[in-house]
């Protein structure tokens, strides 16, 4: 009997047992849709998938030789580094992959935004991929303790140290995330209960309704055509390209695992392990959490300790829950792009978050503050630093901005004037953060307000946008 | 009202706290006399409060019993002026030490500018008032003697709650200027108490009471007492007097770091000791304190404050001071090296510096200026250590400069290596390798190159290649670790290259093969 008869018995085996033909039918005529815009984004999603499925292969390999205690944690990651084989690559690679998964994720995640990806009958969709971000972010947050080193240790006791701001619940939030009043052992095995089973099965799972959802309503095709003038066959064509980037992909992690096995050296994308976690040892200055919650890092570190008869900290929660609440509803908020019309006070909407998130990253790398040495005996200049960062957003905004006005005719720039203003105003003139951020909100809203006025008196046309 | 009391109870159970607590009685509340009121109130001809306003603020948080003890004593016209009044709160005293102040007339009299003249008015800035330094009001507060209870009357005579003077102060105390000129009664005056166990054991049981015994042996006490030179120190010259603090206190004048200072205030000072000589005859030098603050010793404990490091009193004693003779001065410096003293004593060395009558260790460290050993001691430069004092002293003897070499080579190759292992744990660290081995390899290095140096104190190869040796074998145990580690990370990097190698194949089969598939597709619309 000849492979090709043998492969055909087979599958009409198995075909009369669970109905295997429709799903190849299904595969076969599936469809990704081309539009004017680049298909790159459309590979944002399986890169991150790719990533997150190397974060369970390393993190089952890890979790045959980890072992959570206060005696054998750190003991454990640094006997998986140095005595088995291997060991330091599946950590490295662990590591790295944890990062490349939450980057692509962002920039998945702004694509969507960008391109509307998130119109109807997709909303839920991009709820779905919102709580998927919430997910990773809360793998890191867990994953960061688990070595128990002096790092982990201090930056978990100040992330956790800043739940104690929400209202009423606070420091009763604190006791469970940390299992007591300070961080101790006991935090380290919820988190480790969270982050090898809790995160796994809650993230597989709405993975799973996330790619139903996309497999159901196919890719969002390009604005303003229901079904995209074209397509791009998904088998094989997308799928071995999907398999090109992947390839690219573990490459890339290999060769980053080796050549920078600790990270590239700058705060927030670094584990080397260092020192064992003391609780006793007094903490050391300069502590900074990773690079995707440096933003809230440094958004707290702009309010003062009482504003408006509340606590800054926490006005400075209400702030970002605000913002991420909006996030998340963008696809009901943004009721012109639900209409499949252009919405380009969205778009900019994106862009202004993105400058946001930058200013605040940079600000809080500290960049061109000077000082700030191991001990902390110099403090950096905030002034210096605010400079600095405004400078460099400048260049990269107006970049952004010619491109946008350029290539894709876009008109449409409240938001992301008003984010430039805020850096500008903070950064040169030398305002306070909150009180630059107040000013740039005021004149936002006022441009808002006369550019919604002129519309309802004109003809209900605005020019270009995506 | 009865709702409000069962929902404050309701709350504190609610709490956990304070419902079994007994209930407090209400603080009377402290309302100040007219002539306190006015007192606090009073500004200066400038228009300005005298009391400033953080001042009043400490008055108000003081407990209701001070604020009453300040009420009588200006009712008593113990403080007679808002200026004295502004000195007191300054201080910013706690309820205990201002206490002991409010009650102690001779204090409130002696602060008070009203009834005192500069020579007896005790003040915050002696220095406005005219007053002499040692009556600072805020170092008599914070005075050892003052601190246990025991105030002006324990030394002067008298009794605190005396409002006048009496003839005890006068008949205790020697006339003025008498006891300025002569100081031979203040070591006995002292020790009416400090050679008193059991007067001391009422105030501190742990500390000696052997120190006039000390003083009285040495060269200080032998000055004074029998020589009646009143240049010589006492108890007031080196403790101070009215802000004598306890020795452990850094502020106090016989702390370890304050002793060279305070030795040095007598020694450092050329006129002062000008006419004193040392045993052959020549003048004593003065340059010890500049000395000892360039050496090891006084670097490490008066800029690194380490506490270990020797002060004066640690080679000299302090009570019973004597300099070190010859023969004492090897067994001082061994009290803290010990096992380089054994060393020595093992050595040629030792005889050949008992013929010459050398000081053992302070024949090549010297004393004061003990400068911190290097390497360089060893080797055959013209000014060195070693070569140096054999070239003068043993020239006929060619093995010494041998073994000196050999010295000088092994340690020189011992700390080379240590210092490029240790740069070599970076680099191993930062290529993601298991740099614990070699750190702890270069750690031992360290110790083993200390040792040696150590060493050399026996003057004998066999003595110090046990140890070098021990450091040589770490050296090679060190490489062997480097090489693997190189060729681990070499491993890494082969297996990287054949691993990119493959999947770019593969990349290139796939890239084909999606080039293939959609050339044979049919266009679509």
């Amino acid at each position: 009997m000849s492979s090709g008869r043998a492969t055909r018995s087979l599958f009409d085996w198995l075909d009369a047992r669970y109905s295997i033909s429709p799903l190849i039918q299904f595969v076969r005529e599936k469809e990704v849709p081309l539009g004017e815009h680049s298909m790159a984004w459309y590979f944002l999603g399986g890169a991150t998938l790719f990533f997150f499925t190397i974060q369970i292969v390393s993190g089952v390999l890890l979790l045959m030789y980890y072992q959570p205690g206060e005696a054998t944690s750190y003991e454990s990651i640094r006997y998986i580094t140095t005595q088995v084989p291997f060991g330091w690559l599946v950590r490295s690679a662990h590591c790295w992959s944890a990062h490349l998964m939450i980057a692509s994720l962002v920039v998945h995640m702004f694509s969507t935004m960008m391109l509307k990806a998130y119109r109807p009958p997709r909303e839920l969709t991009w709820v779905t991929g919102f709580v998927l971000f919430s997910l990773a972010l809360g793998f890191g947050f867990s994953g960061y303790l688990l070595p128990w080193n002096e790092l982990a240790f201090f930056a978990t006791a100040v992330g956790t140290d800043s739940v104690k701001s929400v209202p009423l619940l606070g420091n009763w939030l604190l006791q469970v995330l940390r299992g007591g009043p300070d961080v101790t052992i006991n935090t380290l095995y919820r988190f480790f209960a969270l982050h090898v089973c809790i995160l796994p099965i809650l993230t597989v799972g709405l993975i799973s309704v996330h790619l139903i959802f996309i497999q159901r309503q196919g890719m969002a095709p390009p604005r303003g055509e229901r079904k995209a003038p074209r397509g791009m066959k998904f088998f094989p064509s997308f799928v071995l390209r999907d398999a090109l980037l992947w390839l690219v992909c573990v490459t890339a992690l290999g060769a980053l695992a080796l050549l920078l096995p600790y990270g590239p050296g700058i705060p927030g994308v670094e584990w080397e392990l260092g020192h064992k976690a003391d609780p006793l040892a007094p903490a050391f200055p300069g502590i900074k959490p990773e690079w995707y919650f440096l933003w809230i890092y440094q958004l707290l570190k702009e309010f003062p300790p009482h504003l408006f008869g509340l606590e800054g900290p926490q006005l400075c929660l209400l702030l970002v829950t605000a913002l991420m609440t909006a996030w998340a509803l963008v696809p009901w908020l943004d009721r012109k792009a639900r209409r499949d019309e252009p919405s380009p006070a969205f778009s900019d909407f994106g862009v202004a978050a993105i400058f946001f998130l930058v200013f605040l990253t940079l600000k809080a790398w500290d960049i061109g503050g000077g000082g700030g040495d191991a001990q902390g005996a110099q403090l950096p200049d905030p002034r210096a630093v605010a400079w600095t960062c405004a400078w460099i957003l400048l260049p990269l905004a107006a970049a952004v901005t010619l491109l946008r006005v350029a290539v894709f005719r876009h008109r449409w720039f409240v938001f992301s004037a008003a984010a430039l203003l805020h850096a500008v105003l903070h950064g040169f003139a030398g305002l306070s953060y909150l009180g630059a951020g107040a000013i740039a909100a005021v004149l936002a809203g006022l441009a808002i307000g006369v550019a919604v006025m002129r519309e309802r008196r004109a003809a209900p046309t605005m020019g270009g946008g995506p | 009202m009865r709702r409000r009391t069962l929902l404050r109870t309701l709350l504190a159970a609610l709490a956990g706290i304070g419902a079994a607590a007994p209930p407090e009685p209400a603080p009377q509340p402290f309302v100040p006399s007219a002539a306190l009121r006015e007192f606090l109130e009073a500004r200066a001809p400038s228009g300005e409060p005298i009391i400033a306003a953080d001042q009043l603020a400490y008055f108000e948080g003081l407990p209701a019993r001070e604020k009453q003890r300040f009420d009588a004593a200006v009712g008593l016209e113990l403080i007679g002026a808002p200026t004295q009044l502004q000195e007191i709160l300054s201080l910013g005293l706690r309820a205990g030490p201002l206490d002991l102040l409010l009650h102690d007339n001779c204090l409130l009299c002696h602060t008070n500018p009203e009834e005192q003249d500069a020579e007896t008015l005790f003040s915050i800035d002696p220095e406005a008032r005219g007053s002499p330094s040692h009556l600072q009001l805020g170092e008599f507060v914070s005075d050892v003697h003052f601190r246990k209870g025991l105030s002006c009357a324990g030394c002067h005579g008298g009794s605190p709650d005396v409002e006048g003077m009496v003839d005890e102060i006068y008949e205790r105390w020697p006339e003025s200027p008498a006891r300025h000129t002569d100081r031979t009664w203040i070591p006995a005056f002292c020790a009416r108490c400090h050679a008193n166990p059991l007067v001391m054991r009422r105030f501190n049981p742990g500390l000696p009471t052997d120190q006039y015994a000390k003083y009285r042996e040495s060269r200080h006490g032998q000055r004074l007492l029998d020589h009646g030179d009143s240049k010589a120190a006492q108890c007031v010259s080196c403790h101070g007097v009215h802000g004598i603090r306890d020795a452990k206190s850094p502020r106090s004048k016989v702390h370890p770091r304050q002793v060279p200072g305070t030795c040095g205030a007598c020694h450092a000072d050329a006129a002062h000791m000008a006419g004193y000589r040392t045993r052959d005859g020549k003048p004593l030098p003065t340059n010890q304190l500049a000395d000892y603050e360039q050496s090891v010793h006084g670097r490490a404990l008066l800029e690194r404050g380490d506490l270990g490091a020797p002060a004066c009193n640690d080679c000299h004693g302090n009570h019973a001071a004597l300099p070190p003779e010859i023969a004492s001065i090897a067994e001082v410096c061994r009290t803290c090296h010990a096992a380089n003293g054994e060393l020595f004593d093992g050595s040629e060395h030792k005889r050949a510096f008992e013929r010459n009558g050398w000081p053992e260790c302070a024949q090549c460290h010297g004393n004061h200026a003990i400068a911190k050993t290097a390497d360089s001691m060893l080797n055959e430069a013209e000014n060195s250590l070693c070569y140096a004092c054999h070239r003068q002293h043993a020239a006929d003897n060619p093995r010494c400069i041998e073994t000196a070499r050999y010295f000088y080579d092994s340690i020189t190759t011992l700390a080379t290596e240590t210092a490029s292992f240790e740069s070599e744990v970076h680099a191993l660290a930062e290529r993601g390798l298991d740099d614990e081995p070699l750190s702890i390899a270069v750690e031992e290095l360290h110790e083993t190159l200390q040792q040696s140096r150590s060493r050399i104190h026996a003057f004998n190869r066999s003595e110090f290649d046990a140890v070098a040796d021990r450091g040589r074998a770490v050296v090679e145990k060190s490489r062997t670790l480097i090489a693997n580690s190189d060729a681990e990370y070499r491993f890494r990097r082969n297996g990287l290259l054949i691993a990119i190698a493959l999947t770019g194949l593969l990349a290139l089969l796939l890239y084909a093969k999606i080039r293939q598939i959609e050339s044979n597709e049919p266009p679509r619309s």
